[in-house]
């Protein structure tokens, strides 16, 4: 990369030739070296089995490579035990495409979950959480728009506020890398759009490097600082979005663009919901 | 007449059916309706059926059921009430007992919790061979080994109803959302943190209506438990049997049926609503 001296300074998250081989024999990730800096908003693009996920699943080690090094904060977490695995993973948020809440516990509850690895087991054990934690809980609640919903049951709630409580919950970690596993596939385009202001928002006030998979091109286009661009598990472009052409986006995806690539409707946004971005100050 | 679907048209050929599975799978139906017969007129030869005596004994039981329940000795209420209420007891006691303790042991049964594969195979081995125990063995153990009452009876419900719950509590474990505990794992929780925060409270709800069920079967357990000596309404069962009194004998029947069937009907309730 050009800027690497600058990049090693301000680095927080460090590929160093990482692959990652699935005991069925398939190779997600080639060879993958890249460097990401705090604050950064990345978008992390490709066709389906580009090897995005397992991109995203290897800054926090829910996926283990199998060659190279990653480096959190300058710590290779390949080589890291549960324990200290858990540490490092307390100050990474993440979202995903299905929420992941714990459906018959209460919102709180789920947000009170990005506690966990802050506080010593035995106190989580009895459920009762300090006044400072739950403090921080609402505060998150309140900022992704939705404290009344507080005291209600995760699986009440409708897609859209149920991936927010998953962002109050991935705010409440107080994290300094924030991981969003196809946030908005399963949101209608209104609310993608939404999800996607909040989480640059966010970004941007917490100065969190944020690595997002999309596959909508347009979404990429409109919200990443910088595009990652994926092919068969190999790096095949790593520049801004702001200036990306559809020629780009048909390099990467190595076929024309086709119409269900594109989110679209950014247009009708506030207007159809009713109700405006959360975050948008 | 109106249909609301159209006639195909009939002039497309008759599609040529799929060859016939062969003979030698044609026969297996055949082998096993042979075997369940060979094994029923097997099964009656053991009986030794006397059809003589049984028209004998039928007209003495008519007089035995005109007194259980025509001529019903109900100043025998208060003894029935009271040994219904020990039995109630028993089985309340074992049954909390169980639903606790089966906890760690579905845990440790359920196959998706552990790394080793050793561990839920054992606990599941553990599991079974307790179950293996009818209450009434276990009583019977129990008299021997603590001395005959009510707290045997505990013991026996208790131990005989880890092995029912905990397998089940086992398999509603195993049938647990992964994504949640994805969520907490990648948020830095412990494996304890994990199963309290994401496993306990989607699963507690069920554990429950499991643990009302099995304590609707084990009031009906602590009512025989006492034939054997383990306390109960049983144990007055016994007695009057002993005596021949089928008066009293019939209050006390009517009465445990009538329990079993409130039980019945307010647990059925109250699993609907954890629903």
């Amino acid at each position: 990369m050009s800027n690497a001296t600058t990049a090693v300074n301000s680095s927080l998250v460090t590929f160093e030739n990482v692959s990652k081989t699935f005991p069925n024999g398939h190779r997600a990730l080639k060879n993958v070296s890249l460097t990401f800096a705090p604050g950064e908003f990345i978008a992390v693009v490709g066709l389906s089995g580009a090897g995005k996920s397992t991109l995203i699943r290897c800054v926090n080690r829910l996926v283990m490579p199998t060659e190279g090094r990653i480096l959190v904060n300058g710590k290779d977490i390949t080589g890291m035990g549960e324990g200290e695995l858990r540490t490092v993973r307390a100050r990474i948020g993440m979202i995903f495409q299905n929420y992941n809440l714990v459906r018959r516990s209460s919102v709180l509850r789920n947000v009170l979950a990005g506690r966990l690895a802050h506080l010593p087991t035995w106190r989580t054990l009895t459920g009762m959480f300090p006044a400072a934690d739950m403090e921080l809980a609402f505060r998150s609640l309140e900022r992704v728009g939705i404290p009344e919903k507080a005291y209600q049951r995760a699986d009440t709630l409708s897609g859209g506020q149920q991936q927010r409580v998953a962002i109050a919950r991935a705010l409440t970690q107080q994290p300094h890398i924030l991981l969003a596993d196809e946030p908005v596939a399963s949101l209608d385009p209104p609310t993608a759009h939404q999800v996607m202001r909040d989480l640059k928002n966010l970004s941007r006030e917490e100065n969190l490097l944020t690595l997002v998979n999309l596959h909508f091109i347009d979404m990429a286009q409109e919200y990443a600082d910088r595009v990652i661009g994926l092919r068969a598990g190999e790096v095949v472009f790593d520049g801004p979005g702001a200036g990306m052409t559809e020629a780009d986006f048909e390099a990467i995806y190595n076929r024309r663009i086709r119409p269900d690539d594109l989110r679209g409707a950014l247009d009708i946004v506030g207007e159809s919901t009713g109700e405006a971005s959360a975050l948008a100050r | 007449m109106i249909s609301a679907y159209p006639t195909p048209p009939n002039d497309r050929p008759v599609p040529t059916p799929p060859p016939k599975p062969a003979a030698s799978d044609r026969i297996i139906p055949v082998i096993y309706v042979t075997l369940t017969i060979v094994a029923l007129v097997w099964s009656l030869s053991g009986m030794d059926i006397s059809w003589g005596r049984i028209a004998t004994r039928s007209q003495q039981a008519t007089v035995y059921f005109r007194q259980m329940f025509l001529e019903t000795d109900w100043s025998y209420l208060p003894k029935t009430l009271k040994g219904l209420q020990e039995s109630f007891q028993i089985a309340a006691l074992g049954t909390f007992l169980a639903a606790i303790l089966a906890i760690p042991f579905g845990a440790l049964a359920a196959r998706n919790l552990s790394r080793l594969p050793v561990l839920p195979a054992f606990g599941k081995f553990f599991l079974n061979f307790i179950r293996a125990f009818p209450e009434l063995i276990l009583a019977i153990a129990f008299i021997k080994a603590i001395g005959p009452g009510a707290f045997a009876g505990v013991l026996a419900i208790g131990l005989h109803s880890i092995g029912m719950m905990g397998k089940l509590y086992a398999e509603r474990i195993e049938s647990v959302d992964k994504n949640a505990i994805e969520a907490l794992s990648a948020a830095g929780a412990s494996p304890l943190e994990i199963f309290r925060h994401a496993i306990l409270p989607e699963v507690l709800p069920d554990f429950l209506s499991f643990a009302l069920f099995r304590l609707d079967i084990n009031i009906r357990a602590a009512t025989v438990l006492g034939i054997v000596g383990a306390g109960g309404v049983g144990t007055l069962l016994e007695l009057q049997r002993r005596g021949n009194n089928w008066r009293t004998i019939g209050t006390i029947f009517i009465c445990i049926v009538i329990t079993v069937i409130i039980v019945d009907f307010i647990s059925a309730k109250l699993r609907a609503k954890l629903t």
